[in-house]
């Protein structure tokens, strides 16, 4: 194991923009892909990456000394930015776990499909960079490669029993039949929206609140716009910096364009993996297709267009960057993932059964402690960035993200691993733990398939 | 020419294998050079769609769309895949 993450890290040490494309192009060859076709996904990757890093670097330049200059004048303390869960996938992919990640989750998918531990078929092999984040901060924090593989692959076998739970939900209120979300950052929120919503339950008169959503879509519309909420928190934070009119108007203009650029540079990445992505879930699901009930499992993406899941995020946007501002501890101004939000509410949506006011509530308790989690983690992702070559934001000492960088989930894995091998110990008991329970689930189910 | 608008959660991922599929569907069918297609979050089709003749979405249909709506689902999962095939290039015609 450590001689070929040894030979792994020997790659890396070439930077991303290199390391990605050869990666990539030896993926394809393995799974069968033709050789041009191989060459031109891995190119893509590289290009995405040295994109994204343009971007990125665009973000930081222009931002970085104005947040330095509201620190200055106004003392608060938002000195980390947030750049985004498409630099989050790339420094993640770029991390000696994440060059490994593609093979390892496939395997544990199939070994998990085996074993009756599983219902779900993972065809979003993207999404498994989730997982890499996990593990490559596990990494930093124990000095390790080899526990931050194993932080990796217990996350995943967390999300995966999660995917299986919350599957029925998905399909009777997402409605998506056949489909289950294993996905690394939503799948996180569930079991606290399952908490929170029996917590409500037992509250006599807040139990029967509800609040109807139905025109928050039209009126808070604009909020789903990068264009215009980059533009706008742009103008804001230049006027709090200081900044003369013209310079205020500039970085106006530069934050929307960031926000609209970095989709488009991520969807390169994406357009590189896709040739891998295919060839990997075509193997998985032909194999593993006709095993009695099984999900196809997906990019929550899918969800994130019900009426509900939508109108809450756009709420959401204005309140978190106001939370940022006056909630104690918290130091990252949220920006490129406020776009991030509506992934939180995917599985929450099902879980509350589409009542307003508790999804509401949710989404500020997650947020808030999000906020605070991404404090905490973001020198550890500063880290991370650092080992794959990223040009961090000048002026800002620390970069952080509100989609993996506040996953509840990632952060108490990273953080029992403060106490060495009894930290991890107990993420593997629960882990195998709720892959046992599932496993007891699957065979009653299939029992009773049978009989009926 | 046909305008097509692809949405999903983000404009990034599901959308962009969404894309690449439906554009060798597209080429297949002899459409070539005839459509463009953009790609996009799913809060913004409510705005955008006026401009386009069709949206295929990997999530659901949101409040406001003023063009034909095609779900795209079966493009990740494998499942539907000739049902939708039809649907978008009747929209073509």
């Amino acid at each position: 194991m450590s001689q070929i993450l040894g030979f792994f890290s020997a790659i890396q040490g070439l930077g991303a923009t290199v390391m990605m494309p050869i990666i990539i192009f030896i993926f394809g060859l393995v799974l069968g892909t033709e050789k041009g076709k191989a060459l031109r996904a891995g190119l893509t990757v590289g290009v995405g990456f040295i994109g994204l890093n343009l971007v990125i670097g665009a973000l930081g330049t222009n931002l970085g000394p104005a947040v330095e200059q509201m620190i200055t004048r106004f003392g608060l303390s938002l000195s980390v930015i947030d750049v985004g869960w498409p630099a989050a996938a790339a420094i993640a992919f770029a991390s000696t776990v994440g060059m490994v990640i593609i093979p390892v989750c496939l395997l544990v998918n199939i070994v998990m499909i085996i074993t009756n531990t599983t219902q779900t078929v993972d065809v979003d092999i993207w999404d498994y960079w989730h997982f890499a984040f996990t593990g490559a901060l596990v990494a930093i924090v124990t000095g390790s490669q080899t526990m931050g593989l194993i932080a990796a692959i217990l996350n995943m076998v967390i999300i995966m029993v999660i995917g299986d739970y919350t599957a029925p939900g998905v399909e009777k209120t997402l409605g998506l039949p056949g489909v289950s979300l294993p996905h690394g950052f939503t799948g996180a929120y569930a079991p606290i929206a399952i908490v929170i919503n029996k917590i409500i339950d037992m509250i006599p008169g807040v139990r029967k609140i509800d609040i109807n959503m139905e025109k928050v879509q039209q009126r808070f519309g604009v909020f789903g716009e990068p264009i215009i909420i980059g533009t706008a928190l742009g103008l804001v934070i230049g006027a709090v910096a200081g900044y003369g009119y013209g310079d205020v108007l500039r970085l106006g203009i530069s934050m929307g364009a960031v926000l609209v650029l970095i989709p488009k540079m991520a969807s390169l990445l994406m357009e590189g993996l896709l040739p891998i992505s295919d060839a990997a879930s075509e193997f998985i699901s032909k194999k593993f297709s006709n095993r009695g009930k099984m999900y196809i499992g997906l990019d929550s993406a899918v969800g994130v267009g019900h009426p509900l899941t939508l109108s809450v995020s756009l709420i959401l946007v204005p309140l978190t960057v106001f939370m940022a501002v006056i909630l104690p501890g918290n130091k990252v101004l949220p920006f490129a993932d406020l776009a991030v939000i509506p992934w939180m509410f995917v599985l929450i949506t099902p879980v509350v059964n589409g009542n307003g006011f508790r999804a509401l509530v949710n989404g500020i308790v997650v947020l808030a402690a999000g906020l605070l989690i991404s404090t905490n983690l973001s020198p550890l992702i500063t880290t991370a960035a650092v080992n794959a070559n990223y040009t961090l934001p000048s002026g800002a000492a620390q970069i952080s993200s509100i989609c993996d960088g506040a996953n509840p989930l990632t952060w108490a894995i990273v953080r029992l691993n403060d106490f060495g091998w009894i930290g991890m110990g107990i993420v593997a008991v629960i882990a195998l733990g709720l892959a046992l329970i599932n496993r007891n689930r699957i065979l009653k189910e299939a029992r009773e398939l049978k009989q009926a | 020419m046909k305008r097509i608008l692809l949405a999903c959660g983000a404009g990034v991922c599901t959308s962009t294998a969404a894309r690449v599929k439906v554009e060798k569907i597209l080429d297949a069918n002899g459409y070539k050079g005839q459509y463009k297609v953009e790609q996009c979050k799913i809060a913004e089709v409510a705005a955008k769609s006026g401009s386009f003749d069709f949206v295929i979405s990997t999530t659901m249909k949101p409040e406001g769309v003023k063009c034909p709506f095609i779900n795209g689902i079966c493009f990740l999962t494998g499942v539907g895949v000739d049902k939708t095939t039809k649907e978008i290039l009747d929209l073509m015609k």
